[in-house]
């Protein structure tokens, strides 16, 4: 093994700059990208658990707090919203037609704002081990839908005491979740990946979102919007149809408006390429300013 | 495909911004204009890494030397993939553990046990593999009781042992370690050495960048020069550090001389022998210009191999006079092996405040014994030549009717 014939080399001075047929260049395949990602599963997964861990130690309430935004949310919804604005929901009760809304948004919410910061606030690692930087992206997307999939159990409480319960026609929420994964999933690589590179970002985000939720229709009914915008709206902001599609599917039993859902997973999946074909550009980068 | 441990990193480039660019809004909008206007100076790049070849078969280990800024660090963030190369050419086969920054990637939030599992899952390895390591991890970073505590109420040494613990038994096909032994307290060091034989005889290959040659030459059989951004020297461990050894000296025998005392003349004399010679007498002349006289001085006379590694150091009470003072120092035996060596000289007041600095002096070469290569993982402390008689009995039955 020791090899006791090694050479002494003194190499020459290299010229002052690389040939430039010498770049180094990264092949990401479609079919590379899947493997690396398949690979690390269960490191998405650790990493998912390590925020979930990490989140709420050396608390006292502990778990608890994942309830507290979207309980104080629907209360402030329903005891004074409601009140000043009129909103039409036909028929349904305004509780859950808000929570309705106030989940979709939430999920989107935090899976942008965590999402975004999974690379500025995971550095130590990254400058440590090579893993495809999607995972921690990735990793906090999964947090959020975990935290959503538990806000789900309030709407229990709701159904029994509204006495209003969900229609056959949730056959469509699958459909839904994954329009709005691949958004989510989309603008959080995005924000993630040019976060790095302008730091600016990081303090635009949370006013972004706040602006989000009351262009959204989360306290108020998608037909709140004029006809004639609805089409260019689903474009721009796909949680707009996509939230209409959750409350006509579950609460109304009628299933979602076709014509802009498409638009919107359109969209969602425009997002999507786009967010992760500027991520892995911008991927190579990250080490060097981090 | 390469075989799993190897790396092949051909002609790697690497370059960093030199002027880290304000990014407000008004220079960029400056920046613009000047631009537009075609009077844009080019951005300035600064090389760290040029046309660096270094191809290391599996179960080699490769120490990586070269003073602070020369690259090192760089060259090992490109082989663990964190940082990408300008220009080249980089394989790396295998899984790879590496220990970059001691707490780097250790959370703090979480016990000493998710951070096994956590890293653990970022060499590759799956939760049922890091389960069957866990044990052994935390033997080795003694850390049994403590391993269910949070880490930030972890003492340093505490997280660094974690680190390399679980750097080190995650079985990775190369290692990948920098300057991170440092931290450890003398036993620890050894045991780190003592793991990094042990993964080496399991075939594990690992780079191993330190400022401690004395590691260096324990566990590495090749070793690698960078400086200033380009191999300077590349091959077996002793006669690359002796080539390193020698030019860091020419930098940093130009030692401070400021202090109230003044040397006027530092000699090496070898009274008996051409040379200075291993076991032979020498005498270390000093003569000392003093403004005033200081009593109940001393005076401090030192001998290092190179700059870098110190062999012995011995000292005399000394009142020193206003004016000139000649001292003669006779060893009668050096003790030290063949090479080049440095003669160290310091002068202290009555508390301890220089009067001459501590500072190399004066180079002198030494002919005579030729140190024997000290196996893998055992640190040579010094370049001490002890002339040692050895009596080996072999067990004879017929010794024992005797």
């Amino acid at each position: 093994m020791a090899d006791l014939t090694l050479p002494l080399i003194h190499p020459p001075l290299p010229p002052d700059a690389p040939d430039p047929a010498l770049r180094f260049r990264r092949r990401v395949t479609l079919r590379t990208l899947a493997a690396e990602l398949w690979h690390d599963r269960e490191l998405i997964r650790t990493l998912a658990e390590r925020d979930l861990r990490a989140r709420y130690k050396q608390t006292v309430l502990g778990f608890a707090w994942t309830f507290v935004t979207p309980v104080l949310m629907l209360i402030a919804l329903t005891v004074f919203v409601q009140r000043v604005i009129n909103v039409k929901t036909n028929g349904v009760p305004y509780s859950i037609f808000s929570y309705t809304g106030l989940l979709a948004w939430g999920f989107f919410a935090s899976a942008i704002s965590s999402g975004a910061n999974s690379l500025i606030g995971n550095m130590s690692l990254l400058n440590k081990l090579y893993c495809p930087r999607e995972v921690f992206t990735l990793g906090g997307v999964i947090v959020s839908m975990f935290d959503t999939a538990t806000n789900m159990l309030i709407f229990l409480p709701l159904f029994v005491v509204t006495g209003f319960y969900p229609k056959a026609t949730s056959y469509w929420v699958p459909v839904l979740l994954i329009i709005e994964l691949a958004f989510a999933l989309g603008v959080a690589l995005l924000a993630a990946s040019l976060i790095v590179f302008l730091r600016d970002l990081r303090h635009a985000l949370p006013i972004v979102l706040q602006v989000g939720l009351f262009v959204t229709p989360v306290a108020y009914g998608f037909d709140a919007i004029p006809k004639v915008w609805r089409p260019l709206y689903s474009l721009v902001n796909p949680l707009g149809p996509v939230i209409d599609g959750y409350r006509r599917a579950v609460l109304l039993g009628r299933s979602p408006e076709l014509g802009l859902l498409g638009l919107a997973a359109l969209s969602s999946f425009l997002f999507l390429v786009i967010g992760y074909w500027t991520f892995k550009r911008l991927e190579p980068g990250v080490a060097d300013v981090a | 495909m390469l075989p799993d441990g190897s790396v092949r990193a051909a002609e790697i480039w690497k370059r960093f911004r030199a002027d880290r660019r304000r990014r407000l809004l008004r220079d960029q909008i400056e920046h613009g204009v000047n631009r537009a206007l075609g009077r844009d100076e080019p951005a300035a790049w600064r090389w760290v890494l040029r046309d660096v070849n270094l191809d290391v078969p599996p179960g080699q280990a490769v120490g990586l030397v070269g003073v602070n800024g020369s690259g090192k660090s760089t060259l090992l963030k490109i082989l663990c993939r964190v940082m990408y190369p300008y220009a080249g050419t980089l394989e790396v086969a295998g899984r790879v553990g590496a220990l970059i920054e001691v707490r780097a990637g250790i959370h703090p939030d979480l016990t000493g046990r998710e951070n096994v599992f956590l890293y653990g899952s970022l060499c590759g390895l799956s939760r049922k593999q890091v389960a069957e390591r866990f044990d052994e991890a935390v033997e080795f970073a003694e850390l049994a009781e403590a391993i269910d505590r949070q880490v930030k109420f972890y003492s340093s040494g505490m997280a660094m042992r974690l680190g390399f613990a679980v750097a080190a038994c995650m079985d990775p096909d190369i290692l990948l370690v920098d300057e991170v032994l440092a931290v450890g307290d003398a036993s620890f060091q050894q045991k780190c050495l003592d793991r990094m034989r042990k993964v080496l005889a399991a075939g594990t290959t690992l780079v191993f960048v330190s400022h401690d040659l004395q590691s260096v030459e324990a566990v590495c059989q090749r070793c690698v020069w960078l400086d200033n951004s380009v191999v300077r020297a590349d091959g077996p461990t002793r006669e690359v550090l002796a080539e390193y050894r020698q030019a860091v000296e020419e930098v940093a025998a130009q030692g401070d001389t400021d202090g109230r005392v003044r040397i006027v003349k530092a000699e090496v004399l070898s009274p008996e022998t051409e040379t200075a010679e291993s076991g032979a007498p020498i005498v270390v002349r000093l003569v000392l210009e003093s403004p005033e006289g200081f009593s109940g001085s001393s005076v401090c006379v030192g001998v290092s191999e190179g700059t870098a590694t110190p062999a012995f150091m011995i000292d005399h009470a000394l009142s020193l006079g206003q004016g000139l003072t000649e001292i003669r120092c006779t060893i009668p035996r050096l003790p030290v092996a063949g090479g080049q060596y440095y003669v160290w000289t310091g002068v202290f007041d009555r508390a301890g405040a220089d009067l001459v600095p501590w500072q190399p002096v004066e180079k002198f070469g030494v002919t005579g014994a030729e140190l024997g290569l000290a196996p893998r993982g055992i640190v040579r402390l010094a370049p001490l030549w002890i002339d040692a008689r050895w009596d080996v009995d072999v067990a004879d039955p017929r010794a024992a009717e005797r």
